[in-house]
């Protein structure tokens, strides 16, 4: 049997993405894209890219202040999709290239960090 | 067929008053020009260094570096909800009195004897004052001039500004109290170093040409397309020292899958906090010296550059938002508009600091602009009347 689930119901096989991906502020998230390499954002983006907006309809009937721990994992997850879609859709072949020069627009506070 | 773009009607007789001659390639390196734009300009100009949602209520502070001056601002908002300005300095012997970059106090203790000053700047205990042959209410810190339009704070290094913020920022007041950002309640925000001047630092911002050869990919030709290659205007207006642009939208944009999932997930949240229609959708106003705005409800992001030396700068770039995150949908929304705009800001930043390093060279004398760049011509006109008025007034003894 499973201890307890990293993620809500519905949302298993984004479990394997959690510890790496789900950062909790977006400078970190950022860095996870910035960090991560080709592969990983891709197998990540194929697995979270069909539950997203699924995920975001079931963050949405709560209060973002009463999310559990793994509704709140599920928030990180879905934020930092928003990063890996612009390296995978947008950036394409020349996000290492970009990745270089990323990290001197340094993220400071977002309203998701607070 | 729509209207003509901008690039195929004949130049406004504005732009054309301020010449076509090439610009000299100088005052975008040398050390001597930014120590007289130092003086002249940003010594005595209004520089929006905040918002005043960081002081929510009586007690919040922020503190503010001005490298070109060397000066750090305290910035408070005392019990009677006046915002204050001060000299981040002690006035016993100078110690800088805050060392954290914002809280909530109503005093502050000098670390290094213990002068205490209210956050209105008084003076209000100091041990053993008894033995200074001065008194506690000449003791006061000193005011920075400081006033808020459309939420922004701005202050201003002259003791005494020849002109209120208000009358600086002309036109512009009416159609910036119309917007989301004085209402904004929150932000996201990064912030850059960048060696590079100022001048050239902001220009990247003020012309549409480079956007299809720098932001290619990133850029998702909102402001270019197959009608308007070169991303040019709707129209230019130049209002004294600032001036505006009413950005070109294109009609069909090429959008990614996220990117147009997240507007539709931002833009519900923004409908509802009235925050989606205003008349200033594609405005974008140039405000002198060194501070834009941009209307886009999605993006709604306020930049300034601030100088620190001739070839080194910091910008600040926020994207002010009305209310907290309500919903899950809206804080995606709002961290992709974050992480997009930030992905086009990174473009920039590299391709300004080649250009620099290109002119440190001082293989040019000069730099030649187009049409379209008739924003970067008026601000050097702008600024190169200040810089050789003050210049003269040097020489003649005045300063
Ligand atoms: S320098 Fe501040 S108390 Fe002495
Ligand atoms: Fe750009």
């Amino acid at each position: 049997m499973r201890q307890s689930s990293l993620l809500p119901g519905g949302f298993e096989t984004l479990e394997p993405f959690a510890e790496f991906w789900a950062a909790d502020t977006a400078a970190k998230r950022a860095h996870c894209r910035d960090i991560s390499n080709e592969s990983s954002r891709q197998d990540f983006y194929d697995a979270a890219v069909r539950l997203i907006p699924l995920a975001l309809e079931y963050l949405d009937t709560r209060p973002l202040a009463e999310l559990g721990d793994s509704e709140q994992r599920l928030m990180r997850l879905v934020l930092s999709f928003g990063h890996v879609a612009m390296a995978v859709e947008l950036q394409g072949s020349e996000e290492a290239e970009h990745a270089q020069w990323r990290p001197f627009m340094q993220i400071t506070t977002t309203p998701a960090d607070r | 067929m729509n209207e003509l773009h901008q690039y195929q009607k004949p130049e406004s007789a504005e732009a054309l008053a301020l010449g076509t001659d090439p610009v000299p390639a100088g005052p975008y390196y040398q050390d001597d020009y930014f120590a007289l734009e130092r003086e002249s300009i940003f010594k005595r100009t209004w520089l929006n260094i905040g918002h005043v949602c960081e002081l929510p209520e009586p007690g919040y502070f922020i503190v503010r570096e001005l490298d070109f001056a060397n000066a750090s601002i305290l910035v408070t908002r005392a019990r009677d909800d006046v915002i204050r300005a001060f000299h981040n300095v002690c006035t016993h012997r100078g110690t800088q009195l805050v060392a954290t970059d914002s809280g909530k106090r109503s005093t502050f203790t000098c670390p290094y004897h213990g002068w205490t000053f209210n956050n209105t700047g008084e003076l209000r205990g100091a041990p053993d004052f008894e033995r200074f042959y001065v008194e506690k209410q000449d003791c006061g810190l000193h005011e920075v001039s400081v006033e808020v339009c459309a939420g922004l704070i701005f202050v201003n290094l002259d003791p005494s500004p020849t002109q209120g913020l208000r009358d600086f920022l002309g036109p512009f007041v009416d159609q910036w109290e119309q917007l989301p950002v004085a209402r904004a309640t929150t932000y996201s925000e990064y912030v850059y170093e960048i060696n590079a001047n100022w001048k050239l630092t902001y220009d990247n911002f003020q012309e549409n040409y480079h956007l299809r050869f720098i932001h290619a990919r990133s850029g998702g030709g909102g402001a270019v397309g197959e009608e308007n290659p070169f991303g040019y205007p709707i129209r230019y207006g130049f209002h004294g020292d600032h001036r505006t642009q009413e950005i070109w939208s294109n009609p069909s944009p090429v959008l990614s899958d996220t990117q147009k999932f997240a507007f539709g997930k931002l833009i519900p949240a923004l409908m509802q906090k009235d925050a989606l229609q205003h008349p200033f959708g594609r405005s974008y106003w140039a405000t002198f010296p060194n501070l834009f705005m941009i209307g886009t409800p999605t993006q709604p992001f306020v930049h300034y550059v601030m100088p620190v030396s001739a070839r080194k700068s910091r910008g600040v770039i926020r994207l002010y938002w009305v209310g907290e995150d309500t919903n899950a949908s809206e804080r995606f929304g709002r961290e992709f508009s974050m992480t997009m705009a930030r992905d086009v800001h990174s473009e920039d930043r590299r391709v300004i600091e080649a250009a620099q390093r290109g002119l440190n060279s001082g293989a040019l004398e000069h730099i030649h602009l187009q049409s379209q760049e008739v924003l970067l011509r008026h601000l050097f006109t702008r600024v190169d009347e200040k810089v050789q008025a003050y210049k003269k007034a040097l020489a003649g003894g005045a300063v």
